[in-house]
């Protein structure tokens, strides 16, 4: 079958065809940024609003706080993430039970997650309650304000109970099929636990590790609810202006969210190459060669 | 590994999994909850009105359910046929272009839906794509494609030809060497983006709204607004709906895979 | 392969199945006769689906539209409601893309809307009307000279939107917690003053913290200048730079000292409810009559205004241009704008009536006096006697984005 050559063509033309779809639509996206909107009478190409966003004095500072939440809760996600693989791996528990409660959090909607990270950990939240009752405080305003912080403590950690465990989970396929397989050869030749995960496991796992880091990171760069929900009047979020610009209720707007949209669009596809040729992505085969 | 680091590897697995069991109760209260004032730590007062939404049969909720489900699986479905096609070609060949088809695969997760919808609305409406489900799928099965096409990447390769080549070279015909080995082998990495892409399609508010154009109702077109009016009541009923459900459609496609795996093979089951 | 096959016709055939099920069956608007009188299109109506694309976050709202409005039109005139909840930014991009597309008949009949959307709508044409002329009950009893019934936000509605109900800026608090009521800005201000930490107000653009923010200027500045004032942000924040003033005031005292503001009012509600703040803000009139009812808020909660009076608007129901079902849409609408509908409004759903009470004869009165609105509330006509107007709509973003740039944080 490898020998026919059409086959790899055959195989991708579903995906093919949907990617045309899905360009068409990005481009067209990308013309109603530019002033192109015929259904509102817009039939001039410009880059005016482009330009008037780049002299918003807060634009960096958006673009700033988008990279750094994304960043620190990615990098964060994928190290705990790897971790709470191996943890799940080592004590036999990757499937049942277990494997349901990670898949929880991927489950949830990113707007619950905010309500109940508010519900836990605002001045008015739970943990407060609970320290107020064991009368370590003695007001709300007593309580540390962990939410709406310029550090984004809460948007980070919302995006850290999801991510952690989907790390988790898209990592477990792999490891646990290594483990046992070319772990246990390992182990059998007389590499210790901690040699087999560092030297044999570990590495065999980066692909799948940096896979989960990169959807989560290009994931986070443009989602909207939790910066939005969670963090600091000002500065907002790069996805959070973009929303609240295409939310304006006068159409005619639209150039203005879709220029943000495309920023924000040319800051992550930036990043992803940067990061493809950096990391240099190779799909290789394990149990073959190439 | 030794006895003491299995029962340390247990207490943090378990802390673990508080930390994701402790917000699902607070929901779980929440939707029987009217007011739950400070400094109180249980709530003052109990409401019904969560139930009455969602079971009372005025706001068809769960007819709604159902019909999204089904929807879901559909796209579940097609997304996991769809990237094991990718990956094997991604994994197995060299052709031209697949560069292109490897960063393509991560765009749709960068791009926010709003820009794609907005774009892509106008062409589903001249095709006759627009206000219906087949249209509703696509662009579900185009956000969904990235993540299955990642997975079933990542397990192709981890698996690799040889036992294929192997079979073949025994005499094996394509059907059986599909069945009884290229199957099995990759059933974890099906399963795993079956369940990703399932979510995925299952969350979608802003999409099905441009592209269904009201006309596909699905549960979370009914559950996000009140998400985002801050009723929270209501909106932890729908949301325990919401996560139950789904695991429930996870369970079931474990329990499935798990009927077409004949003598238990070796691979760990996510 | 041949499962692979298999499989893929199975699945054609489900879709197939499932595109066929999700047609609703609507009637054709091709025989909607634009002169037609309005018997006739009660008949043409009778035994058809009409929709109502609107915000879906209102629990109390979607309930009472799909029992008490629905039961009601199916035993009338049998008509269909089908309630689909929709964001009107999506409502408005999904009409752009149809008229663009050149679509003929959408899936829309009636919108649920209001001020800069409904001018953007009508700009663009999504519109159908003129189209209140048609309508019995818009003549017999909808005040026709009121302001809110000729203008919308400052633009004109030439007969292409219906009113439906109406909304005005309330304040709330606990009289157990706070006993006081700040009824002007220099109260308010000793109030945060009392109470610091505990008072504030959501971000704009939230639609009700932008309403706040514009009842604060109108009590220190006074609202007659912006009924014509040009959209210059320069005038306009000269205009205003008093109440910025007062704002930063405000701010040490406020939540957070006012160095970052809750997203949406939901948040700000919550807080409340939760006694994290003690002052509340709503756009829902009988506000306090319906959380206490649900439970949410205490017994003791009650509602005040500003003595100079708080912003009013009115909303309203409008009709595709593509509308499927143009007749069904504009018998519901008329049928909307009936005293018993609209007592029903204001009963049930504690909703301001859009029916002027003088053109009401002595039965449908007793429809309005019986209601008892709830505790916690203020008398009708003390709301309607402290009632201001809504600034012109394209005032509203500049400021908004003042208030980015002057007071938060500052």
């Amino acid at each position: 079958m490898k020998n026919f050559r059409l086959a790899p063509y055959l195989l991708n033309l579903p995906l093919v065809i949907l990617s045309l779809i899905f360009i068409a639509g990005i481009v067209n996206g990308l013309l109603q940024s530019f002033g192109l909107i015929p259904d509102l009478g817009l039939y001039e190409f410009t880059f005016k609003y482009y330009l008037e966003i780049f002299k918003r004095p807060d634009l960096l500072g958006s673009i700033g706080l988008s990279l750094y939440i994304s960043l620190v809760s990615s990098l964060l996600a994928a190290v705990f993430g790897v971790l709470l693989s191996l943890l799940i791996v080592m004590t036999g528990k990757a499937k049942g039970l277990t494997m349901n409660i990670v898949k929880i959090p991927i489950i949830i909607p990113h707007i619950v997650v905010a309500f109940f990270v508010i519900a836990i950990f605002s001045q008015n939240g739970l943990l407060a309650r609970l320290m107020y009752s064991l009368g370590l405080i003695s007001s709300q305003t007593d309580f540390p304000a962990l939410l709406y912080t310029d550090n984004a403590f809460g948007i980070i950690l919302a995006y850290l109970w999801k991510e952690i465990p989907f790390v988790a989970f898209f990592v477990i396929t792999i490891m646990a099929n290594i483990s046992s397989t070319l772990g246990e050869a390992a182990r059998n030749l007389g590499a210790s636990q901690w040699q087999t995960f560092w030297h044999v496991t570990l590495p065999l796992c980066l692909p799948s590790i940096k896979n989960a880091f990169l959807i989560v990171f290009a994931f986070s760069l443009g989602a909207y609810e939790l910066p939005y929900l969670l963090g600091a009047t000002m500065p907002k979020a790069l996805p959070v202006q973009a929303y609240i610009e295409y939310m304006h209720p006068d159409l005619l707007h639209r150039p203005y969210a879709m220029a943000l949209n495309g920023i924000m669009f040319f800051v992550s596809l930036f990043i992803v190459v940067l990061y493809y040729r950096l990391l240099q992505q190779n799909i290789r085969k394990v149990n073959g060669s190439e | 590994m030794n006895t003491r680091g299995i029962i340390v590897g247990k207490i943090l697995l378990a802390c673990f999994a508080l930390t994701v069991l402790i917000p699902i109760v607070v929901i779980l209260v929440w939707s029987f909850a009217a007011r739950w004032p400070w400094p109180i730590l249980l709530p003052h007062s109990f409401s019904l009105r969560g139930l009455q939404e969602i079971f009372g049969g005025y706001s068809g909720a769960l007819q709604v359910l159902g019909s999204s489900i089904v929807l879901s699986l559909i796209v579940a479905l097609l997304a996991v046929l769809i990237g094991t096609m990718t990956a094997r070609s991604l994994v197995f060949y060299n052709f031209y272009g697949k560069k292109l088809i490897e960063l393509g695969t991560i765009l749709p997760i960068i791009i926010p839906s709003t820009v794609f919808a907005m774009g892509v609305h106008v062409l589903f409406i001249r095709f006759g794509l627009a206000d219906n489900v087949v249209g509703v799928i696509i662009v579900h099965l185009i956000c969904a494609l990235p993540y299955t096409i990642k997975i079933m990447t990542d397990v192709t390769a981890a698996f690799g030809g040889k036992l294929e080549e192997q079979a073949s070279v025994l005499g094996a015909s394509p059907l059986q060497i599909l069945k009884e080995i290229t199957l099995p082998c990759l059933l974890p990495g099906i399963i795993s983006s079956a369940c990703m892409a399932y979510i995925i399609s299952f969350s979608q508010y802003f999409l099905t709204l441009i592209i269904g154009g009201g006309n596909v109702k699905t549960f979370a077109v009914m559950m996000v607004p009140y998400l985002q009016s801050g009723d929270r009541t209501i909106a932890s009923a729908y949301s325990l709906v919401f996560i139950c459900s789904a695991l429930l459609v996870f369970v079931i496609f474990e329990k499935t895979a798990k009927r077409f795996t004949k003598n238990g093979s070796n691979y760990f089951f996510v | 392969m041949k499962k692979l096959y298999k499989i893929s016709v199975l699945v054609l055939i489900v879709l197939l199945a499932l595109s066929g099920c999700s047609q609703s069956s609507a009637p054709n608007s091709a025989q909607f006769d634009e002169n037609a009188d309005f018997d006739t299109l009660v008949d043409q109506a009778r035994g058809t689906t009409v929709t109502f694309y609107g915000w879906g976050g209102d629990e109390l709202r979607n309930k009472w539209l799909d029992t008490t409005v629905s039961q009601h039109l199916k035993e009338k005139y049998d008509i269909t409601l089908k309630r689909v909840p929709m964001d009107i930014d999506q409502i408005l991009a999904k009409l752009a893309g149809e008229k663009q597309a050149g679509t003929e008949q959408g899936t829309i009949d009636m919108i649920w809307i209001n001020g800069e959307n409904f001018y953007s709508a009508k700009q663009n044409g999504f519109l159908y009307g003129p189209f209140t002329h048609k309508l019995p009950n818009f003549a017999k009893y909808i005040d026709q000279d009121s302001p809110e019934n000729i203008y919308d936000f400052g633009y004109p509605i030439e007969g292409y939107e219906a009113p439906y109900g109406k909304a005005q800026v309330v304040l709330v608090n606990d009289s157990a917690v706070t006993p006081e009521t700040p009824r002007n800005t220099q109260e308010l201000l000793e109030f945060v003053k009392k109470y610091p930490g505990k008072v504030t107000y959501p971000a704009l653009p939230d639609f009700t913290g932008s309403a706040f923010v514009r009842n604060i200027i109108y009590d220190i500045v006074g609202y007659e200048q912006f009924v014509d004032m040009p959209a210059d942000k320069e005038t306009v924040k000269k205009a205003i730079e008093p109440a910025l003033e007062y704002l930063r005031q405000l701010n040490p005292y406020l939540w957070n000292q006012g160095k970052t503001f809750p997203a949406t009012i939901g948040q700000v509600e919550n807080m409340f409810a939760d006694g994290e703040l003690v002052l509340y803000m709503s756009y829902e009139p009988y506000v306090a009559a319906t959380r206490i009812a649900n439970g949410l808020f205490k017994d003791t909660v009650r509602s005040f205004l500003f003595d100079k009076g708080t912003i009013g608007n009115t909303n309203y129901i409008a009709v595709a241009q593509n509308a499927p079902n143009k007749a069904g849409a504009l018998v519901v609408i008329n049928e909307i704008m009936s005293p018993e509908i609209q007592a029903s409004l204001y009963g049930e759903l504690k909703s301001l009536p859009v029916v002027d009470y003088n053109k009401l004869d002595e039965q449908q009165k007793e429809l309005f006096d019986s209601v008892d609105i709830g505790p916690g509330s203020i008398p009708q006509d003390e709301l309607l006697a402290k009632r201001l107007p809504e600034m012109p709509a394209h005032l509203i973003p500049i400021i908004e984005e003042i208030w980015l740039e002057e007071v938060v944080g500052k």
